[in-house]
């Protein structure tokens, strides 16, 4: 056994360095010889068969709401810890848990009071090693044959309470990681097929739904079992030789693929600057420079020119939660005929500049990491569209929503029981438009394309809320030739209990949070509205037919609700609503795509029947001339209206360089440039213009 | 002497069993018509007959019961030919059935689509955006009205239906299955306003009497598809039941259901009789199974285009937890779960270059048409069919009873040129590759299916049904790790045959949440006059329903199933309870203790978490009607010896290496019960083909059902 090294005390930072595949073992490649056509097929279909079985395993007995309506990261990694199967929609937790398991080999493998033993279990949620923020949670085990190592088995989902300062997962708040809640990294909680007591009792006690931590736990340990059991049936069919080849195998010939497909890109530098509009706590601009450079079989993502770290606010993102998000569009998108495993890293290379808010170090709060990292995967999406044109044009799509729009909450339920969690419509966003269709209207998260925002009647349950409504929001997408995909806004009265916390996560109230592509335009900015002491369960109660029913109708000039109204940015810190207040949330939709003068009439006024785009916006941005009271189209005066728009573009256009030039000459104000660093390129001062 | 028969109504064939009081089964096979599927129907009935030695009028008049699958409801909800529907829902959630939880676009879809996300669509709707109303009112998760209904609100949006040209009506509001208050005041309200005896009269459907199940989408869903297909159903089958009338049937038209029962016409509700087919082939293996002393059953059909896998567990069909999903619709109906996945005859081999040209079959489908390379239709690709016929599995001369003869030569051709040529190996070792690739995907399937639902899939036996089932059991049973294949005497008409010997049965399902165990006080619940409740209000539906069948309480034997969970779970586990009615505690602590076992034996003992709370969130009350099982033939048994069978031998190859080897074929018309044979062997049917590989022998059973059991 080895003598403990010290650093394990603190965090392992060359660990997670190691995103792509690790070298191939003698073990694994002695076995290569054995893994034939026909039976490397067989072998493939099966143990997708398993990582599905254990994926729906996980989340029909996991309790919270990612489990719920989400998507679950079950995975089946080499014994070196590399993922090699994986059934999920949530990529970036399945390649992203590849971390833990090399965390486990290289500090627990050989130690002598940890080591590594048939029917271990082991818990994470340090989002150095997950990647993203303490919410995500995971469990592994290791998979034996013959007393050897051959794999381990993991499952990772978003647990939604993690004890942090603030109830429901993200804290806005944050000021250190200290602040967050539950930092754990890779920790043996079983053994001998039994979890510890004691550590659950630990791990309970310190997050606000206990219940909910342990049903999480157990649901992704007995989904791990499951696909153990059936590891060990084709060990003892196969072989610990083919089985341990045949894992590699899927790694290298995906790797391989992989590159074959880039290869087919077009070399070039393609660049995409992104904004976020706050830090968490407060409304500041930060930019993540975004350059991709594709040549040959590689694609490279660089970051020099992204604003610097800020020590103590929660958007700061590790750079490995950025790689996480990078293979979720590779996975859903650009590789979706490819299997998705780690793998496909093989074509992928990145530079993280140090001090840069994308690449957190020390002891920053990485609460809001998602926001930073959804943001830089539409940079991803709007590149890589540029990227993809010239082979796959169908594929050259907008992003779906970026911003989020999380709703965290925690306190009691209308049955006495403790919670705190998110809201479902995280999952409810619209897709980007495509270069032959709109997007779809709420189609889900990009993030995690198996999640649903499930029924309202399921949230009420066992939420002290009562939905006011839930429909689409129009004008919530880019508008273009075809148009982004339409989110949904929702409006929830605090009911049955006396108080609940509830808050805000995401962004895109001061900046837009998802730009459109080739021409298209950006959804639009977002807020969320609040009532306290709202009247909304008296007018209810009495019978009043003048109540909102979707978003756009808050928007209008008068409402019978009564209270102090509060608009606010989607991103807010928890705080207490009382019984009857209200709160409106803005879930958005996806980028536009294409020129807005392009789109067909008839499309606008089919949108306008459904109430997905308003008359202002058909008329202002789509040139659209109709008949109010019948919706009928007049084409002849619709194309008049668009060639005048025409001519006026031409008219007010500028040259590239007088543009640049009175663009150059702007400058927000500094307020909002506290965290921005030097402007315009933040790269310019060293070390940024951090406070 | 009397007949049951069954009907099954497929895409390419409809199929008929009769079953006499003989307990000898009749049966017949004819192209679907679906111009007019009663065209078909009538003409099964006439040849039924025939075969019987009966004329048609004095056969039908002989026939104590007709039980048909139908496929006319599914039919227009792909053709989307459902009259045009008002949706009455509460106001601020009229975009639900759009939104469609988001992931709408997903459902139905096979995963390979699900997974391009550039591409994604969701499905049409059944009901157009502007049909869709919304009233003020609101009741919240205990059942309370926290918002009143009005009545003008209600008739304001009613007149922009109408206004609309609405067809029907469908009402679902928040909680209706809670508390259905609203909903039945709505349909008080339309029929005031356009009576039955008006021209002007509309159907009403309520989620709540449909569907009183928890979720406001797949609740709402299942209304939705049930109004859409209910009249053209109902039209389609008053057709068929004047035409049988007249043509000298004197009983009701029985349909299959879904749930795995059947009801008369009259007394169905048209969104149970999706799939039926299906389900009515599991039954029929329940059946089979009792015959041949099997009770842990995995049913299994493969077709042309799809291979369809039923679980049946201790001999009976169970529902388990899923999200049955209507072609493209997530609905609650409490079905009996049928998966079905892309395989089959007509399935497509194709290299995968970008994955270093790794072979792949499916999920693409040549289908019927142009169908495999071999039927000379104008398709070229590889399909498993031009891989079982230039293994030399398929007589190319008698194929479906000698109904199409096949080109042996287009099949070599496609295997060349689009398998055997680009991996540079032989047409016979690129067929063999075929061949086993898609059995091992279907086991794998299979495998899955019953593992899911926590059953070890080492103790079940296949049945293998299908035109192509008993050509690949051999193949695919390993990977399900069983080694006993059942192939029916039926087998190639297997729904039809499951269908007359189905009996009626009836679910009546209902969400209603009671926390048995409570986490916070960590006691067992007390109120048991409310669970106790809910199953006396559904018994009493279940009685009334059945008696207007013409059953008396004394004959309906009742089976209560439990939707339970722990704590916050959000997913189910179905648990099946030994008792109707809890007397005290102690029964309330069995159930929890039920729970927990079948929890834990399913997920592991590690999975459980008694002290995590116990909930019941919805329950099912199948009430079955005794009915006196039907007797079926049964011969003595000859000697193991089938050489009087033995027809011939051809070239077939069980092995690459070894090539064409030559093969004994048998007829198994000739086939007497108690022949065994050792394969390698082929068994030529009058519609399907045994391959018996080598370590495998048949058997034939008493009832002629092929017994195949692979060697220890």
């Amino acid at each position: 056994m080895k003598t403990p090294p010290t650093f394990r005390y603190g965090r392992d930072f060359e660990v997670v360095q190691r995103l792509r595949p690790e070298p191939m073992t003698e073990r694994e490649q002695a076995a290569q010889h054995l893994i034939e056509g026909l039976e490397f097929e067989i072998f493939q279909h099966k143990a997708g068969m398993i990582a599905l079985e254990g994926k729906e395993t996980t989340m029909k007995l996991g309790a919270s709401t990612a489990m719920r309506w989400g998507d679950v990261a079950f995975g089946i990694y080499t014994a070196q810890g590399d993922l090699a199967i994986c059934a999920t929609g949530i990529y970036h937790h399945a390649v992203l848990s590849q971390l833990p398991m090399k965390y486990i080999v290289k500090h627990w493998r050989d130690d002598q009071s940890v080591g590594l033993r048939e029917g271990d279990s082991f818990f994470f949620n340090d989002p150095f090693y997950g990647g993203v923020h303490n919410a995500d949670m995971g469990l592994a085990i290791p998979v034996f044959a013959d007393g050897e190592l051959i794999c381990f088995i993991g499952a990772a989902v978003h647990t939604g309470e993690c004890g942090g300062s603030e109830p429901g997962g993200m804290v806005n708040g944050a000021r250190s990681r200290y602040d967050e809640g539950l930092l754990v990294p890779p920790i043996k909680i079983g053994e001998h097929f039994v979890l510890k007591e004691d550590i659950l009792a630990m791990l309970s006690n310190m997050t606000r739904d206990p219940r909910t931590m342990i049903l999480d736990i157990k649901a992704r340990l007995a989904a791990c079992r499951i696909a153990e059991r059936r590891v060990n049936e084709i060990v003892s069919e196969k072989g610990a030789d083919f089985y341990v080849g045949a894992l590699r195998k899927v790694l290298k010939i995906t790797g391989e693929a992989a590159r074959k497909k880039v290869s087919r890109l077009n070399d070039g530098v393609y660049r995409q600057p992104r904004f976020l509009d706050t830090t968490g706590p407060e409304d500041a601009l930060l930019k993540i420079n975004l350059t991709v450079i594709k040549k040959g079989d590689k694609i490279k993502l660089c970051f020099t020119g992204s604003s610097p770290a800020i020590p103590d606010r929660p958007v700061n993102s590790y750079f490995q939660g950025i790689i996480g998000l990078a293979m979720v569009y590779f996975c859903g998108w650009f590789f979706h005929d490819l299997p998705a495993n780690n793998g496909l890293l093989e074509c992928l290379e990145w530079e993280f500049p140090e001090d840069t808010f994308v690449n957190a170090k020390g002891d920053m709060p990485v609460s809001y990491a998602p926001a930073t990292q959804v943001a830089f995967a539409q940079g991803m999406f709007m590149c890589a569209a540029r990227m993809v044109y010239s082979i796959d044009p169908k594929r050259a799509v907008g992003s779906w929503n970026s911003g989020f729009a999380v709703t965290p909450f925690g306190g009691f339920n209308q049955w006495g029981d403790p919670i705190a969690d998110i809201t479902p419509e995280i999952n409810a966003t619209g897709a980007g438009a495509r270069p032959d269709m709109d997007g779809v209207d709420s189609a889900g998260a990009f993030f995690a394309t198996m999640s649903d925002c499930g029924d309202i009647e399921s949230m009420e349950a066992d939420r002290p809320f009562v939905y006011l409504f839930r429909n689409f929001f129009n004008n919530s997408y880019g508008h273009g030739k075809f148009r982004g995909g339409s989110g949904v806004g929702f409006g929830m009265m605090v009911h049955g209990v006396p108080w609940v916390a509830i808050g805000g996560m995401g962004f895109g109230t001061r900046f837009p949070a998802t730009l459109g592509i080739f021409g298209g335009r950006a959804a639009p900015t977002v807020f969320v509205q609040s009532v306290h002491g709202s009247n909304m369960g008296t007018m209810m109660a009495e019978g009043n037919l003048d109540l909102p029913c979707n978003m756009g109708e808050l928007y209008g000039e008068t409402s019978n609700e009564t209270g102090t109204r509060v608009l606010g940015h989607v991103s807010s810190p928890p705080k207490p609503f009382l019984g009857g207040d209200t709160i409106y949330v803005p879930v958005s939709g996806g980028a536009g795509y294409g020129d807005v003068l392009d789109r067909d009439p008839e499309f606008v006024i089919a949108d306008l029947r459904r109430n997905l785009v308003t008359s202002d916006a058909a008329e202002r941005i789509y040139k659209i001339v109709y008949d109010k009271s019948t919706l009928r189209l007049d084409a002849a005066a619709t194309e008049v209206a668009r060639s005048t728009a025409r001519d006026e573009r031409k008219r007010t256009a500028k040259s590239f360089d007088d543009f640049n030039r009175s663009w150059q000459a702007l400058r927000p104000k500094p307020e909002v440039l506290r965290y921005y660093g030097a402007y315009p390129d933040p790269a310019a001062v060293a070390g940024g213009a951090a406070l | 002497m009397g007949f049951n028969v069954g009907v099954d109504i497929g895409g390419t064939f409809t199929d008929f069993c009769s079953v006499g009081d003989d307990g000898r089964s009749t049966v017949y096979k004819t192209p679907t018509t679906h111009y007019d599927l009663s065209v078909g129907f009538m003409r099964g009935m006439h040849e039924l007959g025939k075969r019987s030695g009966l004329a048609a009028r004095e056969y039908l008049a002989q026939v104590h019961a007709l039980r048909y699958s139908t496929t006319v409801g599914t039919n227009a909800l792909i053709e989307h030919s459902g009259p045009k529907l008002g949706l009455i829902t509460t106001a601020g959630f009229e975009d639900t059935i759009f939104i469609g939880r988001s992931r709408s676009w997903a459902d139905g879809l096979p995963v390979h689509e699900a997974r391009d996300m550039s591409r994604i669509v969701k499905p049409l709707p059944l009901v157009n955006p502007d049909m869709v109303v919304g009233i003020h009112e609101r009741i919240d998760c205990k059942g309370n009205v926290i918002a009143p209904l009005s009545r003008q609100n209600v008739l304001d949006k009613l007149q922009q239906l109408v206004d609309k040209g609405a067809m029907g009506f469908v009402v679902s509001l928040m909680w209706s299955f809670l508390n259905p208050e609203h909903e039945r005041m709505i349909k008080q309200i339309i029929e005031e306003e356009y009576p039955e005896d008006y021209l002007g009269a509309m159907p009403v459907t309520l989620s709540s009497e449909i569907s009183p199940k928890a979720g406001e989408y797949t609740r709402t869903m299942t209304t939705v598809v049930n109004a859409y297909i209910h009249s053209i159903m109902a039209e389609n089958l008053n057709r068929l039941g004047n035409e049988l009338r007249d043509g000298g049937y004197t009983r009701p038209l029985i349909l299959v259901h879904n749930t795995g029962g059947t009801k008369k016409v009259s007394r169905t509700k048209a969104v149970l009789t999706h799939n039926a087919g299906p389900v009515a082939g599991m039954y029929g293996s329940t059946t089979v199974g009792r015959l041949c002393g099997y009770d842990n059953i995995v049913f299994t059909d493969m077709g042309g285009t799809s291979f369809d896998i039923g679980v049946i567990v201790s001999g009976e069909l169970r529902a388990h937890d899923f999200i049955p999903v209507i072609d493209r619709w997530r609905t609650n109906i409490p079905a009996i779960e049928v998966k079905s996945i892309g395989a089959g005859g007509g399935s497509i081999a194709w290299i995968n270059e970008l994955m270093g040209n790794a072979l792949e079959v499916g999920p693409q489908s040549a289908g019927s048409m142009p169908g495999p390379a071999c039927y000379d239709k104008g398709g070229n690709e590889a399909t498993v069919t031009d891989a079982d016929l230039v293994l030399g599995y398929l007589n190319p001369d008698n194929y479906l009873a000698g109904e199409m003869l096949l080109d042996v030569e287009l099949s070599r051709q496609a295997i060349e040129t689009h398998i055997a040529g680009p991996l540079g190996i032989s047409v016979l070792e690129a067929a063999h590759r075929i061949r086993r690739l898609v059995d091992a995907r279907m086991g794998q399937e299979v495998f899955n299916e019953v593992a899911l639902k926590g059953h070890d899939p080492r103790k079940f036996v296949v049945f293998a049904c299908g035109g192509a089932g008993a050509a690949h059991a051999c193949g695919y049973a390993p990977y399900v790790g069983a080694r006993t294949v059942v192939v029916p005497a039926v087998a190639s008409v297997f729904g039809a045959f499951g269908a007359s010997t189905m009996q009626i049965r009836q679910v009546w399902d209902v969400s209603r949440t009671m926390k048995l165990f409570r986490w916070d006080k960590q006691a067992y619940l007390d109120d048991l006059d409310g669970f106790n409740k809910v199953v006396h209000d559904l018994k009493d539906l279940a009685v009334r329903d059945l008696r207007l069948e013409g059953f008396r309480e004394e004959q309906i034997e009742f089976c209560l199933q439990l939707d339970m969970r722990y704590g916050s779970q959000y997913n189910m586990t179905k648990i099946e309870t030994p008792r109707l009615v809890l007397q005290g505690v102690e029964d309330v602590h069995e159930l929890c203790e039920l729970f927990t076992r079948c929890y834990s034996e399913i997920y592991s003992p590690e999975a459980a978490f008694p002290v995590g709370g116990i909930n019941v969130e919805c329950f099912y009350l199948a009430a079955s009607v005794r009915q006196e099982r039907a007797e079926f033939h049964k011969d003595s048994l000859s000697g193991a010896d089938a050489l009087k069978a033995l027809s011939g031998s051809r070239p077939a190859c069980f092995d690459p290496a070894a090539g064409l080897m030559d093969t004994p074929v048998y007829n198994w018309s000739a086939l007497m019960p108690g022949n065994v044979i050792h394969g390698p062997v082929l068994i030529e049917a009058p519609e399907t083909t045994y391959v018996i590989e080598r370590g495998w022998t048949y058997t034939m059973d008493p009832w002629r059902n092929g017994i195949l059991k692979q060697n220890a």
